[in-house]
């Protein structure tokens, strides 16, 4: 890939720090899921138009 | 739009990503998270600030540094960093309040 398409790209370049595993399997935002899951659970899947 | 970004770092699973927010108010840690909720491929995205004394993360906190377009930039990239691993999963995202909902 070049320079050019690396500056085009939507995506970014992300360095992995392995220092943030440790973070895996933890949830830190628990009441944000918690909200999340009762939206989903009332209002349900969106509508996909194929 | 081309918006400056932040240098992102994550974990293996790009599922945890990190940047420093820089202004007046000094460096400031910030986390983004994505976290399956009950749906399956239905993600959960979560951002705030990690205290660096406690590691405490503060979703609710407005930090003032002066740059918020930036570290709004600097989420979406790690949303399309998130995606582009797992092409398949939708993104659900909210604000802790309201105003910050239609913000985002």
């Amino acid at each position: 890939m070049t320079i050019k398409e690396l500056n085009k790209r939507k995506t970014p370049i992300v360095a992995i720090d392995t220092t943030l595993d440790k973070y895996n399997g933890k949830v830190l935002f628990p009441e944000k899921l918690a909200k999340a899951n009762e939206v989903l659970k009332r209002i349900g899947l969106p509508k996909v138009k194929k | 739009m081309n918006v400056h970004k932040y240098q992102l770092k994550a974990d293996r699973k790009l599922h945890i990503f990190q940047f420093i927010s820089e202004g007046p108010k000094g460096k400031i840690p910030k986390l983004v998270e994505f976290t399956e909720t009950n749906l399956h491929d239905f993600y959960n995205l979560a951002f705030g600030d990690k205290d660096p004394k406690t590691g405490k993360i503060n979703d609710e906190i407005t930090t003032n540094n002066g740059d918020t377009e930036k570290v709004l930039a600097t989420v979406v990239a790690a949303v399309y960093a998130f995606t582009d691993k797992y092409p398949e999963v939708w993104v659900y995202a909210t604000g802790s309040t309201k105003t910050r909902t239609r913000l985002y």
